[in-house]
Parts: C-alpha cells; structure tokens; sequence
C-alpha cells in the first residue's frame, strides 16, 4: 500500500546520488527488498516506471533482489534462513520466530530492509 | 562521411542505502524523548473497527488516576477517535494523514512537540486502521499491541503473518461475539504463538472491560 510513497523515496535518492555525480543518465538501479517487509515488488516496478518519466533515470533497468530472511538463535546460536511454515490451510508459506534447529524463539537479523545497492551511470 | 561512435563512460555509484532507514533513524530519536522524560509509550496497531479506540478508552479509564496519560490518535480523516478519548479530560493530539496507510516516526516526533512531555508518563499512540503497512514502520515505543477482533474471522492472523512477527502483544477483541461469528479462540492463539512465540496474548472485550486488567497487567501498568 505505501510502495508509492517507498518508491518516490528510492527514485528521489537516485536523482540526488545522479547529480552529485554529475551524470548524464541513470542506465541501472539495483534494488534489495526484504522479504519480511509488506512491500509489493510488481507495484514498486510500476511505480518506478511511472515516477521516472522525463528524469535522468527514465528507461533505466531496475533490478530487484528479493532478500531471504535471517534469523538469530539466542540459545542454540543457530544463525541462518527463517522457519518457515506450511500448512493446507494457508496455501502460502509462512514465516515463524520459532528456530528450525531447537524451536526456541529467535531475532530477526535481515529481511526488513529496502536497500538501494548500486546505481549505473553514464557520466 | 566519417562516422564517430563516442563510447558511453559509466560508473557504479555503491550506495548500500536503506530507504526505511530514515523511520528507523527518528524511530530512535523518539525512544529516545520518551526515554529521558521517563514516558512508557505503546504503538496500538489493528485493522479499521477491530477495537483500538474502546481500548484505549478503557486503558485511559482505569489508569488515569495513577498516570499523566496523552494519547496520539491516527487516521486519514476525521477528529471522531481523538474525541473520544479527549472526553477523559487527557491530552489527546490528531494525526491526520490524508492517503498515508500507517503512521511515521517523523508524525510522532511533531505530534510530541504538541504535548507537555515533563507532564506525561504514559503515552498510547493509535495507529491507523490498518493490519498491514504499520508493520514496516517502528514509532519508536516500547511495544507494540495489535489488536483484531473475532469479528475479522477465525483466519485474520495467518492472513497477516508479518504483522505478528514484529509484535509483542495481541488483544483479541469481542471475545463475546466469538461463539456467534464461528471463531475459535484457541485456535487464534494457537497461530499467533505459531508464528511468533515471543507474543503475549490476552483476550477482551472492550465494551464491558472484560481482560483490560490482564492487559494491564501485560504492559506492567
């Protein structure tokens, strides 16, 4: 629902990162969205499309990652990939808190985060 | 005729920038008010009529008497949630967002400059009616209540997984309606505490103040 207001925010940081660099054009923008926010990647590609019209990054390729979530165990220092539950009911997978290794809670380390990584231009 | 190709010069720009970064940045910033004016501050977040308002209604009214309370009261339009708990005689600050889904730490830290901080000491922020977008955004409180409402149906909580792995208490609200709707309430609890262990959960029904006592207790009020 906010991926206008998220993308406005990514294509304004682009065109700033653009003029300090003092570049002619914006080729590629690569994008790392975390799979635990509530971002829709197929409305921030259209966003991103409709947002860069008659700028600098008009045309530019948009790349995006979508990052896996990390998790952190606090008592069996399992550290890697989210649990992630199944159930007939859901037809969807869910990600749980619980650690796939010892089912005792667990910290979120990455997957919240909408990283803009590198941006291509042609200077 | 000579032809002349000029080869484009182009350069990477690695910029490794967290777009949600600036929330999280004022997110701090606020912790950090409430923090040194020894404010308890909780994010109440829920979907549109599941309950929020009449909850804090009844906080309100049974913790006024030991606490200086402000509450923050969300939504796109309209003054009717501020009005209500405004009849408490608290401090009670509107945060009109227009089109915005959820609210902002950046709206909070204005709203604050709205309330007597060295007069406060419990601060409830109503979110806006929405079980989805707030999630993204930290306000910078304590924690973080949700509440939904058997009214919303026996699936309401694995619809909206990531709403709960960021929470630290669910109400679950109209408990009285629960037989009536074909809602099992155990199951509910069940799928909250599947996808995130670390939750409390307390049943209520707000109308008559039936579990507002737990849940004070919850947020050791």
């Amino acid at each position: 629902m906010h991926e206008y207001l998220t993308t406005k925010q990514i294509v304004d940081f682009v065109l700033n990162e653009a003029e300090k660099h003092k570049a002619k054009k914006v080729l590629e923008v690569q994008l790392v969205i975390g799979k635990l926010t509530v971002l829709g990647v197929e409305q921030v590609k259209f966003y991103y499309e409709l947002l860069t019209k008659e700028t600098v990054m008009e045309n530019s390729k948009l790349t995006i990652e979508e990052e896996e979530p990390l998790v952190k165990c606090e008592n069996c220092g399992y550290n890697g990939g989210i649990n992630l539950k199944c159930e007939d009911v859901y037809h969807f997978f869910i990600p749980v808190l619980s650690c796939p290794k010892c089912g005792k809670p667990v910290k979120i380390v990455k997957g919240k985060e909408v990283l803009v990584k590198s941006i291509r231009v042609a200077v | 005729m000579k032809e002349i190709i000029k080869l484009e010069k182009t350069e990477t720009i690695e910029t490794e920038k967290d777009i949600l970064e600036v929330n999280k940045k004022i997110a701090e910033e606020n912790r950090e008010i409430f923090e040194s004016y020894g404010i308890r501050a909780f994010d109440v977040m829920g979907s549109v009529g599941a309950g929020k308002t009449s909850l804090i209604e009844k906080l309100v009214g049974r913790l006024k008497g030991k606490y200086s309370i402000a509450v923050i009261n969300g939504d796109l339009t309209t003054t009717i949630d501020a009005d209500i708990i405004g009849k408490h005689n608290v401090r009670v600050v509107q945060i009109n967002t227009g089109r915005e889904c959820h609210l902002e730490a950046h709206m909070i830290k204005k709203a604050l400059e709205k309330i007597d901080l060295k007069k406060t000491n419990l601060l409830f922020i109503e979110n806006v009616g929405n079980l989805i977008c707030p999630s993204d955004f930290r306000l910078g409180t304590e924690k973080r209540v949700v509440v939904i409402s058997v009214t919303e149906g026996q699936y309401v909580v694995v619809k909206h997984p990531l709403t709960f792995l960021d929470a630290d208490i669910v109400v679950i609200n109209k408990i009285d309606l629960a037989e009536v709707m074909g809602v099992n309430l155990d199951k509910l609890e069940d799928e909250i505490k599947n996808i995130n262990p670390n939750i409390k959960t307390v049943r209520t029904n707000c109308r008559n103040g039936t579990g507002i006592e737990d849940l004070i207790r919850l947020l050791n009020l």
